[in-house]
């Protein structure tokens, strides 16, 4: 997916399901017609269910299926069951682990500094009287750039004769430096992670926002008159209640991150290294279209989307035993 | 709003001075970072491709060169294939958001307001393909593109994306709150239950829709990867398309290239300047709070 | 939306139906390459004229795109009738049987071997497989080296005499031009063509006596030391080494052309010469640029040129016979002008007729071409050619970039090209 999370309408859908699991346990529902609505239900539904069922449920199916076999495109020769192998070669593979790497790097790289920074970002904003409305605006319009375009931008800013080593030696005096941005092999590896943070930090500042104005006032009131400084009422009161907000946002941010492939992609196509960035969805990419070996990458897939789940898993148990209602 | 709002007995008014300074320093310089680049775009589009890598780089232009923006337009074959282009991005994103909404709400309204087994399973299972990598699907659904015969056309660009799991569970919020006694009351009047979504239930959704069609719209607007495989002739590529085919010429310079990338964000900026409520409150969907 | 979905869906039938009348639809998939698009679609309409039922649709991609593009319709069964790629992505297609053998009489050839009599000797081995031919080339590229005599000149150097012509010099002409802001260069004297390994690196290791394949086929990367004399000349050349150039930088052929004091020297084909013309007449007609031959090693063991490569016109096998014998006809009509795609776009279409034609020698450097293009070989094009092309670009860059030893690097190599080598 060159731009990332096209099918669904944002960046940042990967939890929903806990959203979903909080909302399914309070039940709303009115009590009464209940059976003879229950057809209707139906009704309602199974335009999206058809639809999901030929777009989503069947071609996952299908990718499981192939992943256990040794099919390669273009071959007209029927594919050969191969049951595990292709997870076996993966699992030894050093170019497949190095993808593990670079897609657990650039998470890491890049959920953290999001996380930190709009968290900063929104108490700041929170703490102005001021302008709020302006900086939410300016933080977040990245966001409604099409990657391509950003990549576009970006690679002509981080061409060695562009604005960004101009702007680091001018901050850093130091003349003449090139900080190979695309070139060197940790440079580059932070130039995505850069992107990718312009691109998303507004965004996420956006949910810190939302979740600092749910916390009632009344709670810093009190705390005030019990005599807490402000340092104390941000450590004691506003970062515990923040919690949900942000264990959401990590685990958004950081699926988000396992699915980046377009910043990679166009940058390597702009002549940066591929080895530092080639991320699994990348790798996938690669093995689908340039080896034509669908059932590895089909393997490939299974595993990322194993990850994901994993991680979604992980997410529904720091959840619960954390919950806080106020 | 717990570092500066309320400095108590043991701040120093310098000190809170000191903070307040920082703070603004801080977010000002952030918003210099988030713009540099807009600023870049929007100065580099109407420079002459042998400024914009002169050291230093000249944030003022030294006259206005509009040939970037008639070249990005007419295209380095004079084709002029970038106006339809844009047009096709129009129409399938619009296209894309119509179905979205409706169908979305459509489903979103079936699974809050309706009690029947497996209602539960449904949803999750639905919340589940969220998690589905597009690359992972990406050549069984070209597959049955195909064999639907919808190969170069509206149809195949639009028909993966008519509702989105997203959506469903946005809706599908939206709808939990909406009071049941309102329903009742429709009910007993004799409407049918279809009739009760088409007159009652959706005009009372428009701030949902809203939020739900604008960023609908924005992922359309993006989506490369899909059109890059379904759109064959020139007259049925999409905006992305045009911009990686413009950047790949060899002839193509940098100043032609932010000129066309301008083209490709003004739409969106517009868009978001006008209905930016509605784009912030897509985050608001995500705290569970009825924004 | 339900009812806009209905027009929609009508509206695309009628376009369907109204196709659906004509006898034989070919859709022949291209590369983008404007000059060409031109008399191209002049043939097309000629060759519609002429044969009343047949409508050809001409579709094109950009370069870097028809490969996948062509991947996923073949995949899905949906390949065009008629396309062309560079021959070691093609080769895949005719080892997997997805291409139609060539039908002569279609083309109008009174049998196979009179095609082979027509070309140059051994160009058309690359699309024959198992005593079949498979395609034809529309064009076939060697890369030379552009000059640009002004910057040669600025810098006190004669182009006529002082050009490189061992890599050696390439590297102290080019430290003699290059001009840079601290590491920062701001003018390149030369540099490489980069994710086109194969056509215009493995050369360099050619001449130093290494090879990319053995004879039989069967091992990957030979004779170890030439290969890292190589990889030690690519660290030299990077920012690593004596900074002459890198791979982040913009190409080094489309700045080339506007000759704005950025680049003296880049690798490119004949067809370069038409783009100078279309982008810049000033620079094309004011005679100061030149094309000179593909640098030798000093050390070298062997006098190889820079790889050619080629773009043939195949046929999808899985079309209907008819649209077979209309495509390999349709392609007959295109290539019986070779002389226009020669001066018109720049491509050399191998034929004895066309390499003897006043046309080509009118070509300015037509014969550094051809000389070059007779000490060089087709390029290196095995089933994951691809595969193996990333293999080394992963060393070059890892040298160049990231630092890794020559030693280091070509380990790695040598490992990953067998196992691309091998994995069928």
């Amino acid at each position: 997916m060159i731009s990332d999370g096209d099918r669904d309408g944002t960046a940042a859908h990967p939890c929903l399901l806990f959203q979903a699991k909080r909302e399914m346990k309070k039940r709303i529902f009115s009590r009464g017609i209940e059976h003879k609505k229950a057809r209707w239900g139906w009704i309602f539904i199974i335009p999206s269910l058809v639809f999901f069922s030929l777009f989503s449920f069947y071609p996952i199916l299908n990718a499981l299926y192939t992943s256990l076999f040794k099919k390669k495109l273009l071959s007209l020769a029927p594919p050969q069951f191969i049951g595990l192998d292709n997870y076996a070669y993966l699992l030894q593979s050093p170019e497949f682990w190095n993808s593990i790497r670079a897609t657990v790097v650039f998470t890491l790289g890049t959920f953290v500094p999001i996380l930190v920074f709009s968290l900063l970002f929104a108490l700041f904003i929170m703490s102005r009287k001021r302008f709020q409305k302006f900086f939410q605006m300016a933080y977040y319009s990245p966001a409604v750039l099409s990657s391509v375009v950003v990549a576009a931008i970006w690679l002509l800013m981080l061409d060695p004769r562009g604005l960004a080593n101009q702007w680091v030696n001018f901050i850093l005096n130091t003349p003449g430096i090139d900080h190979k941005w695309l070139a060197n092999s940790t440079m580059v590896q932070i130039s995505t992670m850069m992107v990718y943070f312009w691109k998303y930090v507004g965004y996420f500042t956006i949910i810190f926002l939302v979740g600092l104005g749910s916390i009632p006032n009344s709670v810093h009131e009190a705390a005030r008159i019990d005599g807490a400084s402000g340092r104390t009422d941000f450590w004691y009161i506003t970062l515990p209640l923040l919690k949900p907000t942000t264990v959401l946002v990590s685990i958004m941010s950081m699926l988000q991150c396992l699915k980046t492939f377009s910043t990679q992609y166009l940058f390597t196509q702009g002549g940066a290294p591929m080895e530092p960035i080639n991320v699994i969805t990348l790798n996938l990419y690669h093995t689908t279209i340039r080896d034509r070996s669908i059932g590895l990458a089909s393997a490939m897939s299974i595993i990322l989307f194993c990850m994901m789940l994993f991680f979604t898993w992980l997410q529904f148990k720091t959840f619960k035993s954390e919950e806080v209602d106020y | 709003m717990a570092t500066s709002r309320k400095s108590t007995k043991k701040s120093t008014s310098a000190q809170s001075l000191l903070i307040d300074v920082f703070i603004w320093a801080f977010l000002i310089l952030a918003a210099v970072y988030i713009f540099a680049p807009f600023i870049f775009m929007f100065t580099a589009s109407l420079m002459p491709a042998s400024d914009i890598m002169k050291m230093p780089y000249r944030w003022i232009p030294k006259g206005l060169y509009w040939q970037n923006y008639w070249q990005g337009i007419r295209g380095n074959d004079g084709s002029f294939i970038y106006l339809r282009n844009i047009l096709n991005s129009l129409i399938v994103a619009s296209a894309v958001t119509a179905t979205t909404v409706f169908l979305s709400a459509f489903t979103g309204f079936g699974l809050a307001k309706y009690r029947f087994r497996g209602r539960h399973l449904v949803f999750m299972m639905i919340l589940a393909t969220i998690m589905i990598p597009f690359e992972v699907i990406m050549i069984p659904l070209y597959l049955i593109i195909m064999k639907l015969g919808f190969q170069d056309s509206y149809l195949g660009l639009i028909t993966p994306f008519i509702v989105s799991a997203f959506g469903i569970f946005l809706m599908r919020q939206y709808y939990l709150s909406f009071p049941n006694a309102v329903l009742d009351a429709a009910r007993i009047d004799g409407a049918s239950e279809p009739m009760i979504f088409m007159r009652i239930v959706l005009p009372n959704s428009i701030p949902a829709i809203a939020t739900l069609a604008v960023l609908t719209f924005k992922s359309q607007w993006d989506n490369l990867l899909w059109p890059l495989l379904v759109a064959q002739t020139e007259e049925m590529k999409t905006i992305p398309l045009y911009i990686i085919r413009f950047t790949a010429e060899k002839h193509t310079d940098e100043g032609a290239m932010m000129a066309v990338a301008a083209i490709a964000s003004i739409p969106m900026l517009i868009l978001f300047l006008k209905l930016s409520k509605y784009f912030l409150g897509g985050a608001v969907v995500f705290t569970g709070k009825k924004g | 939306m339900m009812k806009k979905l209905c027009i929609f869906s009508v509206l695309f039938f009628t376009v369907m139906v109204s196709t659906a009348l004509a006898e034989v639809e070919l859709t022949y998939w291209t590369h983008e390459d404007p000059n060409r698009t031109e008399i191209e679609n002049r043939y097309i309409k000629e060759f519609e004229m002429a044969n009343p039922g047949v409508k050809v649709n001409r579709v094109t991609s950009p370069s870097g795109k028809i490969a996948e593009k062509v991947l996923t319709a073949f995949a899905a069964n949906r390949g065009p009738d008629i396309f062309n790629m560079e021959i070691e992505q093609e080769y895949a297609y005719i080892v997997n049987r997805r291409l139609a053998p060539i039908d002569f009489k279609a083309i109008g050839y009174p049998s196979d071997k009179a095609i082979y009599d027509a070309y140059l000797p051994r160009v058309l081995d690359p699309a024959t497989f198992e005593g079949k031919l498979y395609g034809l080339p529309l064009e076939l590229t060697n890369w030379c080296i552009y000059v640009n005599d002004r910057i040669f000149k600025a810098v006190g150097l004669d182009p006529a005499k002082d050009y490189p012509k061992t890599w050696e010099e390439m590297v102290t002409v080019s430290e003699k031009i290059v001009i840079r802001e601290g590491q920062i260069i701001k003018r390149r004297g030369f540099d490489f063509r980069y994710p086109y390994y194969l056509v215009s690196m493995v050369p360099m290791v050619e001449q130093l006596g290494g090879k990319l394949i053995s004879d039989d086929g069967k091992k990957a990367i030979i004779n170890d030391p030439a290969w890292i004399k190589f990889l030690t000349f690519m660290k030299e050349w990077g920012p690593n080494g004596k900074n002459l150039g890198s791979p982040t930088y913009t190409p080094a052929r489309s700045l080339f052309n506007k000759d704005k004091n950025d680049i003296a020297m880049c690798e490119s084909g004949l067809y370069q010469e038409g783009r100078i013309r279309k982008d810049n007449p000033e620079f094309y007609n004011s005679k100061e640029w030149r094309v000179i031959p593909y640098p030798v090693f000093k050390s070298a063991v062997k006098n190889v040129a820079g790889n050619y490569y080629g773009h043939y016109l195949v046929v999808n096998a899985s079309k209907p016979k008819e649209n077979q014998q209309m495509a390999w006809k349709l392609i007959g009509h295109m290539l019986s002008h070779p002389e226009e795609y020669l001066s018109k776009v720049g491509l050399i279409q191998p034929t004895l007729k066309l390499m003897k034609s006043d046309t080509f020698k009118a070509m300015p450097y037509a014969n550094v071409f051809k000389e070059d293009m007779e000490r060089g070989h087709i390029v290196y094009y095995g089933e994951n050619s691809a595969k193996i092309q990333e293999c080394i670009r992963e060393a070059v860059e890892s040298v160049m970039l990231a630092g890794a030893s020559p030693e280091q690097a070509l380990e790695k190599l040598k490992r990953r090209a067998q196992e691309a080598l091998e994995e069928k």
